[in-house]
């Protein structure tokens, strides 16, 4: 079964998160941000050329023209490449482990999986981040040595940065699924 | 013995340097104001160059400038990435020591684990 509710992220986009609950301990949350629009492309795109026209008319040289677009073609490429992410998701299998995967604009995935014999837990910490300090959701890992210890933080939703009534859903759903752990028998 | 109270020798101190600041301000003012040619006919020649007068306060000026600029800059650069483990322990937390639990007292002050922070901020109790 599957819900979206919408939500907004830090700086005030909106943002969608859909849950949908595979069986008893597997769940996947996924967050959605806002399509690349028209107009900021377009805005983008305008400015660009504009300028390029401004240094045709001061240089006579026709070569600024076809630079600027095909710096614009470029540009474009590589942000729907490497930048913009429109989706990521969360994927708790309860007695296998945690995948996490970006969906870039242009179709590209980027997918890590933590085992869970790795993950402590998942937790809401608030850090500092460019003069804010904002929520965000992260996964602890177990220090191998230390059972108490954590040896490396991975933060969730980095692009998309939720507020914290999106986390919040999150964390419950997370938590769910990593009590059965506890409860579960353990495998020798 | 460390106390801000006024004593005399802080009074003489605090004269000496406010008559050695006026008596540096007015030999800064006659270098940088007075020709060279009347400093030289009164037999003082080994002054630095009038230029200095000049350029040592637009550096001084131009350097607490970059300073504002500089202390943000620092400040970003040690404030700790979101994937440090630095958010959420650190060494005097990881070495602390449990006090026993004593009846009808105040418990003692410690670190709680961020775990147990979050279930009792997010989960409601049942």
């Amino acid at each position: 079964m599957a819900e979206e509710r919408r939500f907004r992220s830090a700086c005030g986009a909106p943002i969608a998160l859909r849950r949908r609950q595979h069986s008893a301990s597997c769940r996947e949350l996924a967050v959605r941000g806002p399509r690349l629009q028209l107009r900021s492309l377009s805005a983008a795109t305008s400015a660009v050329w504009l300028a390029a026209y401004g240094l045709f008319a001061l240089s006579e040289n026709s070569m600024v023209l076809s630079a600027a677009i095909f710096i614009t073609l470029i540009g474009l490429i590589i942000y729907l490449h490497f930048v913009k992410i429109d989706q990521e998701s969360l994927l708790v299998i309860g007695s296998l482990g945690i995948q996490v995967t970006s969906s870039y604009a242009s179709g590209k995935e980027s997918t890590t999986f933590i085992e869970m014999g790795q993950v402590k837990d998942v937790v809401i910490n608030e850090a500092i981040h460019m003069q804010k300090v904002i929520y965000y959701l992260c996964i602890l890992l177990q220090d191998p040595e230390d059972p108490q210890g954590v040896s490396e933080v991975v933060p969730l939703f980095q692009s998309s940065k939720p507020r914290l009534d999106c986390l919040i859903e999150v964390y419950k759903s997370c938590q769910e699924i990593l009590e059965q752990r506890k409860t579960a028998p353990q495998s020798s | 013995e460390n106390s801000p109270a006024p004593l005399p020798e802080r009074a003489i101190y605090g004269f000496a340097l406010f008559l050695g600041s006026w008596f540096g301000f007015f030999l800064y003012f006659i270098w940088a104001y007075i020709p060279e040619t009347w400093l030289f006919s009164l037999g003082l020649t080994y002054w630095p160059q009038k230029y200095w007068a000049v350029a040592l306060p637009v550096y001084l000026l131009v350097a607490v400038g970059i300073g504002y600029i500089l202390l943000f800059g620092i400040n970003m650069m040690s404030t700790a990435p979101l994937n440090s483990t630095h958010t959420i322990t650190d060494n005097y937390a990881k070495k602390q020591q449990q006090k026993k639990f004593q009846e009808e007292a105040i418990p003692a002050l410690r670190d709680i684990p961020i775990s147990e922070v979050n279930r009792m901020f997010f989960l409601p109790e049942k």
